[in-house]
């Protein structure tokens, strides 16, 4: 995995290489995501100006939360969005799926991969900040409803897919802080972490 | 209502009573009427939403028509209104009835009203019972119906939908499309999608927009066929299970959940295309369904006529050199009593089939095969008997056979004409080697001594040369037979021979044979008495010597093939040979020649052109044969006008000239192209510049006649004017006047020569013969030869120059003998002056000895010859140099005279020609005695003015055209 630590490396080298990582990950899932949506909009004729609730629950973005609060709301979030992704594609193939899987079904199982990923490495680095592990949050119960009708099933794949293009840009945003905030203080995350 | 009125009389009246017994019959008979026609009761309704149908039951008495009114609640509209004959539900004494709405039940509160009907009589409404819509207050939520609903190709569809509570309704897409929507209640928004088309796979989304963007309503429709099927049939592989197929006929465009269900004989078949029954049942039945309907199909056989036997399995193949036995396996040992037919395809260099039959067959024998070959076989089997299909292919079986004794190589010749040649055989093919080849074995033997010579050769080899001529008995009546065998790991080939056949004859003329796309045509004559076979052979005509020659043979009795060769290049010219008995005396009896494809000539003529007379001839060779690739048909002779080619002249293959006449003297410039069927080459060029021959002589002559009458002109102007030439150019020399007092006298000069002071004039003195080089003028005898007028007149002077030069070598600068009292008196200062002149030689250029027309000193006149001229300053005549009076003989005692030299203001000499000559600089040490005495006013050179008197000159231009025409006249003197 990419954010296994490399012998030699010193530790704020190695947070430094996975955030990194992190980052190009996530702005390959944003992009992937971006194409993702945009073929299945025009695939499923939906209005290209029309936006649902979140589905995912995290604490509200705060200006009190530090970086590692804003990394584990992160993390909280792809957690969550990747739950939703394997239902979604999961019930999209039971109640729609076909006989052929052609380039609609490739770039969802891309997104997947790639958001599963970008998991790994926030999961990664929040252990590195903690030393803990990693409490998985649940999603929220009303949530967890499969959609009634094969239109509310369609939609619910769209929003989780703007929901995942969503995390994906919120975590480039997240961890190109957490880079900054590295670079100056290296130590920082920890020493924090160990505080809390 | 009607009611019974009150009697206003209080006795008792029978027709009153009877009346009121009238009235109160019509009343009760009234009031039945109204017992009869009642209004339906307990209504109720039942809605089928996925039917979209509403089932109306009430209670109605006995009236067996009633009148329906279904109406949209919210805004009353009427949406149905029927007079309808209701079923009687014998159960509960209920009356149904049915009713399918268009739009979704849904998508508003529909309100129902009953009432009973007889006849035109008809009784109150029912309560209206209402079915609630998704419409009401209490649903706020936005909605939209039907939901996941699949229908037929073709179909019509109404959807609904509902907006949120307080929303405003924007528009329903149906796909892409803005659809027309009919408002049905307050929420409720309907639109019908009519002959709806395939949808995809995921169906096709009806979206709700309304003014809340964050909310997308919509329903998904699934658009498709019922089922179809076709070739539904039942066999079996093991003789015990039915295995049933069938096809779909067409694609119902439905998936998942709305896919089609198959069951055959009722029991369910996942597989899609395929079900597979434990017994053999004899006759099945196939049943689809689907959301859309449902289809049937079914079969029925014995399972004797269904046997659809599987692939053979475990191959495994005896092969030898000639043929081979595969050998296979049955998985079910049922078969071991069937009566089998199997067909084995055996593959190589090309694939065969063949049919095997047998009760329970588990081999075949392949015949026919050839040794050391790479084979594949696989095979399939069907039921003998009431055959239904073949069997599955087993696995394919490869085998190689064994290797044998190569054939024998077919072997030929080549013969140069000095008898030596080329054994030369066809390399074996894999067919005919059968077996790796490891060598070939040639022997030449001599039959007449049994003299043999033999040599083992590479497997590679497929030639020998050969020379006869070292054979020491060889000689023109005795054959020598070259055999080759040909070796492989099995062993040596059957020998195969050829007679080495001398080239002792003409071969017979070569005939043109035309290429078609089987190849080169030949035929011949059949002999009748020959039972030999022929052998045709072909090679490059370029090649002579040592070719690498191809052949075929061919059996007795033929006359004609085609020739045909992956060799044959275009634009080659092959060269075919056919002999008789090639195997024991070859004869060769027809030879042929011709193209593949004939090209235009790669090589041009090589042109020569002349000119003869006023004619232009053009000649060339032959193209050589390499640079013709095709036969030469002719020539085209071409003549260039600036970039364009006229042609001139088509000529057969035979002519290799031209000749071009009536051309104009100019640049002519020809081409001449060599052609074959496929086009010229690129033309071999020459140009010619054309000479004028008619006018050539006239001109000649023309040219001679004019310059004849020039000079006669100019003699006769010369003559005639003789005198007044020689007053302009030579006129006199004046006097000598001597400063001081040398001369008393102003008048002129009576010399007188005095006994001491005599000129002695020898006519012909002896000269050294040494000398006679110094005398002669070579360059003048050259223009004298050459004519007047052939050179231009001003190139005389260095001629001129040239010879004074040579005299001067000669020239006595002195007095040879100083103690001669002659010479002696020669100082300038003496007024006699005693000049010897002896053996004068001079250039004819001198203006004084031309006006003498006299260029020999046989000629030479002293009075004219010999110049003195004044000693005055003013208008005389400055010598340009010493005039030289060449001494014939050097022993001479008479001595030589130096002109005076008359000092002027004049003119002075351009240059001194003296001074030009190195070896007279050398030899005038000392300066010439002549140096400020009047010297010789003889000159070749043109006159320049001093300085001083160049304004002078300017001023006197005359006497400066003057002077420049003497120049001219000078320098025109021969």
């Amino acid at each position: 995995m990419a954010g296994i630590p490399t012998r030699g490396m010193r530790g704020s080298d190695l947070r430094m290489t996975t955030v990194a990582r992190a980052a190009a990950i996530a702005a390959q899932l944003q992009e992937e995501c971006s194409i993702l949506i945009e073929h299945y909009r025009k695939k499923e004729n939906f209005p290209p100006d029309v936006s649902d609730g979140p589905l995912v629950s995290v604490p509200p973005p705060s200006s009190q939360l530090d970086t590692r609060d804003k990394l584990w709301r992160l993390h909280s979030a792809l957690e969550q969005c990747h739950s939703l992704l394997e239902r979604a594609i999961a019930k999209e193939e039971e109640e729609l799926g076909g006989e052929e899987k052609g380039e609609y079904e490739n770039r969802r199982k891309t997104v997947k991969e790639r958001l599963l990923f970008l998991l790994n490495h926030t999961r990664e680095l929040l252990r590195a900040a903690d030393g803990s592990s990693i409490f998985t949050p649940s999603l929220d119960g009303s949530e967890l409803d499969d959609p009634a009708t094969l239109f509310q099933l369609k939609w619910w794949v769209y929003r989780i897919f703007m929901e995942v293009k969503y995390w994906s840009q919120t975590a480039i945003a997240v961890l190109q802080e957490l880079q900054s905030d590295t670079a100056k203080t290296p130590s920082k995350l920890s020493k924090r972490s160990a505080r809390r | 209502m009607p009611h019974l009125p009150n009697s206003p009389t209080a006795k008792p009246n029978y027709s009153s009573v009877w009346l009121a017994f009238v009235l109160l019959g019509i009343s009760a008979i009234n009031t039945q009427a109204k017992i009869a026609i009642t209004v339906p009761q307990q209504v109720s309704l039942s809605a089928n939403f996925s039917t979209q149908q509403l089932s109306i039951s009430w209670l109605g008495g006995e009236a067996t028509t009633f009148d329906l009114i279904i109406l949209r609640t919210e805004f009353n509209e009427t949406v149905f209104y029927d007079t309808v004959s209701a079923v009687l539900n014998q159960d509960g004494g209920q009356h149904q009835w049915t009713w399918t709405s268009v739009e979704p039940l849904e998508c508003t509160s529909l309100s129902v009203k009953v009432r009973s009907r007889e006849g035109k009589t008809i009784s109150e409404w029912s309560e209206p019972q209402i079915l609630e819509g998704r419409d009401l207050p209490s649903n706020s939520v936005q909605n939209m119906f039907p939901q996941d609903r699949t229908v037929p190709v073709g179909a019509n569809t109404t959807f609904c939908c509902i907006v949120d509570e307080g929303k405003e309704f924007k528009s329903i897409l149906y796909g892409t499309t803005v659809m027309n929507v009919k408002r049905l209640s307050r929420r409720s928004y309907a639109t019908t999608a009519v002959n709806q088309n395939i949808s995809g796979q995921s169906g096709t989304n009806v979206v709700c927009l309304s003014n809340y963007p964050s909310r997308l309503t919509g329903a998904v429709i699934f658009v498709g066929y019922p089922p179809l099927l076709s070739k539904f049939e039942c066999e079996t592989r093991d003789l015990i299970i039915a295995e049933c197929q069938w096809e779909e006929g067409r694609s119902t465009n439905l998936y998942r959940k709305n896919a089609n269900h198959y069951s055959v004989n009722e029991r369910d078949c996942p597989k899609r295309q395929r079900c597979t029954l434990s017994q053999w049942d004899g006759n099945w039945t196939l049943l689809a369904v689907n959301p859309l309907g449902q289809y049937s199909l079914t079969d029925s056989a014995e399972v004797s006529h269904r046997v659809h036997p599987v692939a053979p399995v475990k191959l495994t193949p005896v092969a030898h050199a000639w043929n081979a036995t595969v050998h296979w396996e049955w998985t079910y040992s049922s078969y071991s009593s069937l009566a089998l037919v199997c067909q084995v395809e055996l593959a190589s260099h090309n694939t065969m089939l063949g049919n095997f039959s047998g009760v329970g067959l588990r081999s075949a024998v392949l015949l026919d095969l050839q040794p050391d070959e790479e084979y594949k076989v696989k095979v399939r089997c069907g039921s003998q008997k009431n055959f239904w299909k073949w069997g599955d292919w087993s696995k394919a079986l490869s085998f190689k056979t064994k290797p044998y004794v190569p054939d024998a190589p077919d072997v030929w010749m080549w013969m140069n004409r000095d008898n030596t040649g080329l054994v030369v055989w066809k390399p074996l093919t894999r067919r005919q080697s059968h077996g790796q080849i490891v060598g070939y074995k040639v022997t030449l033997w001599n039959s007449e001594e049994n003299e043999q010579h033999t040599e083992i050769l590479s497997p590679e080899s497929k030639v020998l040369p050969v020379n006869l001529t070292r054979w020491a008995s060889f000689s023109g009546d005795y054959k020598v037979i070259a055999t080759v065998i040909a070796k492989n790991v099995e062993g040596m080939s059957q020998p195969a021979s050829v007679l080495l056949r001398l080239i002792d004859d003409e071969p017979p003329a070569l005939a043109q044979t035309v290429y078609t796309s089987t190849g080169f045509p030949l035929s011949w004559q059949h002999n009748d008495n020959s039972t030999c076979g022929y052998l045709v052979e072909w090679c490059n005509a370029l090649c002579t010597r040592d070719c690498p020659v191809d052949w075929i043979r061919l059996d007795a009795g033929n006359t004609n093939i085609s020739v045909q060769s992956a060799d044959f290049q275009p634009g080659v010219r092959y060269n075919f040979s056919l002999y008789g008995c090639p195997s024991d005396f070859p004869v060769l009896t027809h030879r042929w020649q011709g193209y593949m494809q004939e090209l235009a000539p790669s090589s041009s003529v090589r042109l020569e052109i002349t000119q003869q007379g006023c004619d232009v001839v053009l000649t060339w060779e032959e193209i050589p044969l390499a640079g013709r690739r095709g036969f030469l048909l002719g020539y085209n002779v071409y003549i260039s006008n600036g970039s364009q080619l006229t042609r001139l002249a088509n000529l057969d293959l035979g002519t290799r000239t031209y000749t071009k006449k009536g051309l104009s003297v100019s640049i002519h410039k020809f081409t001449v192209k060599a052609y074959t069927s496929a086009g010229e080459d690129t033309g071999g060029t020459a140009s010619i510049r054309l000479e004028s021959c008619d006018g050539l002589i006239l001109e000649i002559l023309a040219s001679l006649g004019m310059m004849t009458l020039l000079l006669a002109t100019v003699a006769y102007f010369c003559y005639k004017k003789r005198r007044w030439v020689k007053k302009a150019f030579y006129p006199d020399i004046p006097e000598p006047k001597l400063p001081g007092d040398w001369f008393r006298t102003q008048g002129l000069l009576d010399v007188k020569p005095p006994p001491h002071s005599m000129v002695h004039i020898i006519e012909k003195p002896e000269r050294d013969s040494s000398k006679d080089a110094l005398v002669v003028i070579p360059e003048e005898e050259e223009d004298d030869g050459e004519g007047i007028g052939d050179e231009p007149v001003d190139t005389d002077e260095p001629q001129s120059l040239r010879y004074y030069n040579q005299v001067v070598d000669e020239r006595p600068i002195r007095p040879r003998f100083p103690d001669s009292s002659v010479s002696s008196s020669s100082s300038v200062d003496s007024a006699n002056t005693d000049v010897t002149y002896t053996g004068i030689q001079t250039s004819c250029s001198s203006l004084v000895f031309r006006s003498d027309s006299q260029c020999s000193s046989e000629g030479f006149q002293p009075h004219t010859g010999f110049s003195v001229s004044s000693g005055d300053r003013g208008g005389g005549y400055q010598p340009q140099m010493q005039p030289v009076a060449l001494g014939g003989n050097l022993a001479s005692p008479e001595p030589l005279v130096e002109p005076q030299v008359v000092s002027s203001g004049g003119y002075k000499p351009q240059s001194s020609w003296l001074l030009d000559s190195p070896t007279e600089t050398d030899e005038k040490i000392s300066p010439p005695p002549s140096l400020g005495s009047p010297t010789s006013v003889a000159s070749t050179q043109f006159l320049l003015p001093d300085s001083e008197e160049h304004e002078e000159e300017r001023r006197q231009p005359s006497s400066s055209a003057a002077a420049w025409f003497t120049n001219l006249l000078s320098s025109a003197k021969p």
